[in-house]
């Protein structure tokens, strides 16, 4: 809805009645820094010296009621309300595409309580996950959540598009983690998820709202599994002749133990980002991992590892490289490092069951680089009981300068590249989440189930107020 | 016009998160605009022709130029480059705001709180020799704001027996101005004249009680080469070395145990961490380390910051404080005048707050 006149005064001054004066933002150039996230699109869009799409007003609840309040108002208006948490996604899902209320979680940041009988951990959703990893660490604990963006996003941000980290393999992904919520929904209602770990009292609500990317409601409180720091942790690092080998040494691996961490990288990622950032030269398929836990276990899993690879001829590389590359886990994500503009590129992470790994790989590969100058590289990075994810991305280095063509082009490979992912039995996204960029292919992805999510998207946001076109909703 | 460098920077950072959650600003804030990404997306689109607005020059203004983000960034980039610039820009575009234009008055002025000076101090310095090898160098704040800082350490060198001098008419370095209209020759003169003045009283060694001086005079007159012979030696680092060399004899306080603040330009800076760690186990104090301390140390507000943004500075103390509380410790000790000044004014109910040469200058018989 259009907002004419002092109209926008008028709203203006009832968020503010609601949260505060200094928590209601209508600054230009404070609406300018909400216009860009780390979807690419964006990204290029402002390199381009193109206007971000902008906000009508900021606002920074302190906590679940000024919420109520808020989307109280924006239900009565109509207003569109993008929730934002650290803004480091990548696929457009906060963007405020609509106008109306960016609704910036990161003022609630507390820390509620470390509970070490449970072994849980509960805080607001607007703190960065660094911070709650640092209370865990403080007392000797972890959360074990630790993706590249840990010091970027919110736990909430984390939570809204099924976020992984680096451990998942063994301490597994957001969803798995996280024990209980409590969300705002769209009409204004608190609820509360069920705070046990298991339950037999219908579907689980937590799995409704988690990966809901702010369509249904916004999640304002959240309960972790803290887990103890491991006694020991191990690095080994292995070169496979291929990723097909690779990839049935690591089913064999996580079928019988689970590492924390377990990368397996195609030949092309290997001779470039990996011998960039750790030195490592060889042609081939690296795979590096770490097992921790009691000593004593650790130890026995080694040799368990030690076996299977050299089953399948892979050449033992020593615990260097996995050193090396734990410690620089996150210096891949840096400026300097990461793909950058002008550059075109994305990660089209997609999961599918080991028998279909190597086809999809293949047939995504194949999808991508038909377009002209595009390149794609690969890793498998996240290992379940059943399969494992393809951390697979494109890259063109000299994209169209027209920023139009240049969106229709990345349209174009997206389209092939996930088209190509489902059709041979993978899925539209494993941990990125879908937003903006890959909203239009929710429906082909689900079919007949999509009726299933606009249901509960119509009967709890019947005005559509919450995050306009993402999600396919 | 932004020179290539910051432009460089500013591209670099503006579409990277990844110091956001060690941003002192932007954590109490909440807002986008007062990290480093935001910043740098607010420059990178004026020269992309989406010129900065009157509210984008007050975000420039709004951080507190700690470093943290640049100790954090593992490719080394440094966003207070850019922050630096956009104010020189603001200055030359006179787009100042309005709340920060009496502080940037002041400053020029060499007095960035606009108080008077310690009495006592100025009649300390009056009685003290008019050259010596050894220059006190106060500052504007501990000149004015932290006198009980720096008469401690006045009576710990003449404990220690050290021939020093202070400068009645000591003239300012500039360093805040440095932090408010980035390099620019105003703030290049001062410093000059300030060195010059300092090399007529005969020093060779300054030492300085105030780690925002101590960096400016090491760092910055070091790289436009005003220093000359003159070393740069922190109060913290030069009463750490009285003890080991037994010039000061140091007794146990009746203090169980404190927590100690990082400076930020002492500790990431001048890459300064442990004098004072040492000076506080020579007085028997058990430390309970803070999570982020040393070069993660988080910036309690600063003294600029505090004097345009009073505010924002204050919820910075107090979660500074909130994470000294969580230590168990019920005091935090200090070892700057910006830091002694803003941690006092936002004391929790059940802790208190001591400077570190104020209890040095206790335990020293």
């Amino acid at each position: 809805m259009e907002l004419k006149a002092f109209m926008v005064n008028m709203v203006q001054s009832e968020l503010e009645d609601a949260v505060g004066m200094e928590n209601v933002s209508i600054s230009e150039a404070e609406k300018l820094t909400y216009g860009v996230d780390y979807f690419w699109i964006a990204r290029m869009w402002a390199d381009k010296g193109r206007r971000p799409p902008e906000p009508d007003f900021i606002v920074r609840p302190k906590n679940a009621k000024e919420i109520s309040r808020i989307l109280k108002i924006a239900n009565y208006y109509k207003i569109p309300v993008h929730t934002w948490g650290g803004g480091s996604g990548s696929q457009g899902s906060a963007l405020p595409m609509a106008g109306g209320i960016i609704l910036d979680t990161k003022l609630m940041n507390r820390l509620l309580d470390i509970n070490e009988e449970s072994r849980t951990i509960t805080c607001e959703t607007g703190m960065i996950f660094q911070t709650l990893e640092w209370h865990a660490n403080e007392r000797g604990y972890s959360v074990m959540h630790i993706p590249s963006c840990l010091t970027c996003g919110t736990v909430g941000g984390a939570l809204a598009h099924r976020g992984i980290g680096i451990m998942s393999t063994k301490y597994g992904k957001i969803d798995d983690q996280c024990l209980s919520l409590e969300v705002v929904l769209p009409n204004g209602d608190i609820i509360e998820s069920l705070p046990v770990p298991k339950h037999a009292a219908g579907p689980d609500l937590n799995q409704i709202f988690i990966g809901s990317e702010g369509t249904l409601g916004v999640i304002t409180r959240a309960t972790f599994k803290l887990f103890e720091q491991p006694e020991c942790r191990k690095f080994c690092s292995f070169l496979f002749k291929d990723i097909g080998t690779g990839l049935a040494a690591c089913r064999d691996i996580v079928q019988k133990i689970k590492p924390s961490i377990l990368r397996l990288f195609d030949e092309a990622e290997t001779v470039s980002i990996i011998k960039k950032i750790i030195g490592f030269e060889k042609a081939g398929a690296f795979m590096n991992l770490a097992i921790e836990g009691m000593a004593e276990i650790v130890d026995i899993e080694e040799r368990i590892i030690m076996d299977i690879c050299a089953r399948y001829g892979a050449e033992d590389m020593g615990s260097e490289y996995g050193e090396k590359w734990y410690k620089n886990r996150i210096t891949f994500f840096y400026p300097g490092h990461i793909m950058n503009n002008p550059q075109m590129f994305g990660t089209m992470d997609t999961v599918a069951t080991f028998d279909k790994v190597e086809k999809i790989y293949w047939a995504m590969k194949n999808a991508v680089e038909q377009f002209e100058g595009v390149r794609f590289i690969a890793h498998c990075s996240h290992w379940y009981d059943w399969g494992t994810m393809i951390y697979d991305r494109f890259i063109m280095d000299k994209p169209p300068e027209d920023p139009e063509e240049a969106i229709r082009l990345h349209n174009r490979i997206w389209n092939a590249g996930v088209r190509a992912a489902m059709e041979n039995g993978g899925v539209i996204n494993d941990h990125h989440g879908i937003g903006l960029k890959l909203s239009r292919l929710m429906k082909e992805q689900y079919g007949p189930a999509m009726q299933v999510f606009e249901g509960l998207k119509k009967s709890l946001d019947p005005n559509g107020i919450m995050n306009p076109y993402k999600l396919g909703l | 016009m932004f020179s290539e460098k910051t432009k460089n920077i500013a591209d670099a950072c503006r579409f990277c998160w990844m110091c956001r959650h060690i941003c002192p600003v932007g954590l109490v804030s909440g807002k986008e605009g007062n990290t480093p990404r935001g910043r740098a997306l607010l420059l990178s689109l004026d020269t992309r022709d989406i010129k900065l607005t009157p509210d984008a020059y007050e975000l420039m203004f709004q951080c507190a130029l700690c470093n943290a983000c640049s100790n954090d960034c593992a490719t080394g980039y440094d966003p207070t480059v850019f922050t630096r610039e956009a104010r020189t820009e603001a200055i030359v575009n006179e787009q100042v705001p309005g709340v920060v234009k009496p502080v940037l008055y002041r400053a020029m002025a060499g007095n960035i709180t606009g108080k008077a000076v310690n009495v006592e101090i100025a009649k300390a310095a009056r009685n003290l020799d008019e050259k010596s090898d050894v220059l006190l160098y106060l500052g504007s704040s501990a000149m004015r704001e932290g006198a009980e800082s720096a008469l401690a350490l006045i009576r710990i060198l003449d404990k220690a027996g050290v021939k020093y001098t202070v400068l009645d008419d000591e003239p300012d370095s500039g360093a805040h101005l440095f932090d408010l209209m980035g390099h620019v020759e105003e703030v290049h003169n001062l410093a000059r004249a300030c060195i010059n003045r300092i090399s007529e009283a005969g020093a060779k060694t300054i030492v300085a009680i105030d780690p925002t001086y101590a960096r400016f005079f090491k760092h910055q007159c070091g790289e436009w080469d005003l220093m000359g012979d003159i070393k740069v030696v922190t109060a913290t680092a030069f009463a750490a070395d009285l003890i080991a060399q037994g010039r000061l004899t140091v007794g146990k306080l009746d203090v169980t145990s404190a927590t100690y603040h990082d400076p930020c330009r002492l500790a990431r800076d001048l890459d300064e961490t442990q004098p004072a760690r040492d000076i506080i186990a020579a007085m028997g104090i058990e430390l309970k380390e803070m999570f982020l301390n040393r070069k993660l140390t988080k910036c309690c507000g600063g003294a600029v910051l505090r004097e345009s943004y009073g505010k924002l500075a204050a919820d910075m103390a107090k979660a500074r404080w909130a994470e000294a509380d969580s230590t168990g410790a019920k005091l935090m000790i200090t070892a700057c005048p910006a830091c002694a000044e803003n941690a006092s004014a936002h004391v929790p109910g059940n802790m208190d707050t001591a400077d570190l040469f104020v209890l040095l200058d206790r335990a020293c018989r």
